[in-house]
């Protein structure tokens, strides 16, 4: 009871009531107030002037000199961010978001569905070169075709016997000539004198 | 290595020249090493009824009585096979798990035979240079 009510009051203290959030992820930019809907969010025409460049940026929270407009019609003042790569990004920061490593209020690339954790990596482009790229496919699918044609002539088989059937291996009924039908005898590995236990 | 890959090391790697020829059947007397003689493969059911009961070619082995017994009550009792059938089918897939095992060994056999029959060999081979 006494932790409750030790609770309660500490609770009483609070300026705002921010139960699910630590102190240092509170963000201080006030975008959240800036966008209300969807259509809040789309971007707005391609700045011209240098307030409205400064604008652009308040509003897609860069400091006015990182601001880099893109030059594509359909994304209108929407920046030009650096295509890094979630893999490169520092593991152990203390992001708002852990699993997206971004911050609160943080722009996002426009192609950030695609760089994703395990996606593509650009910065890790450029490993190969082209030619090295088409060796290793013709390395590897060559190798396959080789192994395939080297072990043609060695099938892979059980160490067995062909099968065994009656009527002298289904001589009639495979369309033998019946003049001519030989005499086939099967044996099981028991002496012909003793009684099956099968 | 195995029930697969020893056979096959054998065969195509180790000992080309004893190695049974798995498609064809044995080559040797089959009553050899038997001094009671062996007993002989049969069937009950007669080609008659093999074809009145329209039984396919490739399930006319040595297990086809079992099989039949296995249809007979398929066609009883269908559709609750599972539930009626399950001994007859039972019975069926032992035996011809066990025809299988009788062709593995009749694999052993060949191979040992020929192996034999090269250790003969050799043997009058050598004797026939001291002379």
């Amino acid at each position: 009871m006494a932790t409750l009510r030790k609770a309660i009051f500490l609770l009483a203290r609070q300026k705002r009531l921010n139960l699910f959030q630590k102190e240092a992820n509170l963000s201080t930019t006030s975008r959240c107030a800036a966008a209300y809907w969807n259509k809040d969010w789309k971007p707005g025409p391609i700045p011209r002037t240098a307030e409205e460049r400064a604008a652009a940026a308040k509003k897609y929270g860069l400091r006015p000199e990182d601001y880099n407009v893109l030059s594509e019609d359909t994304i209108g003042d929407y920046p030009g961010l650096p295509l890094v790569a979630k893999s490169w990004k520092d593991p152990f920061e203390d992001y708002d978001f852990p699993g997206e490593k971004r911050n609160y209020g943080e722009p996002i690339h426009p192609d950030d569905d695609i760089i994703g954790q395990d996606l593509w990596d650009p910065n890790a482009d450029g490993r190969y070169t082209y030619g090295q790229v088409v060796t290793f496919v013709f390395l590897i699918f060559g190798g396959f075709l080789a192994a395939w044609k080297i072990l043609a002539p060695y099938p892979h088989f059980l160490p067995q016997m062909p099968k065994q059937y009656p009527f002298n291996d289904l001589y009639l009924e495979k369309g033998g000539d019946p003049a001519l039908e030989p005499e086939i005898k099967h044996y099981t590995f028991e002496p012909a004198d003793e009684e099956s236990v099968d | 290595m195995g029930s697969t890959l020893g056979p096959m090391w054998y065969t195509y790697v180790s000992h080309p020249d004893t190695a049974p020829d798995y498609k064809n059947p044995p080559t040797f007397d089959p009553m050899l090493g038997f001094p009671n003689g062996r007993k002989e493969k049969t069937i009950k059911a007669t080609r008659e009824e093999l074809d009145k009961a329209n039984i396919p070619l490739d399930k006319r082995d040595y297990c086809v009585d079992y099989f039949l017994a296995f249809v007979k009550c398929r066609q009883e009792h269908f559709p609750r096979v599972s539930k009626y059938c399950s001994q007859q089918r039972h019975a069926w897939e032992h035996c011809e798990n066990k025809d299988e095992i009788m062709r593995v060994k009749e694999w052993e056999r060949e191979r040992r035979l020929k192996e034999r029959s090269k250790r003969i060999a050799c043997k009058e081979n050598r004797e026939e240079m001291a002379e």
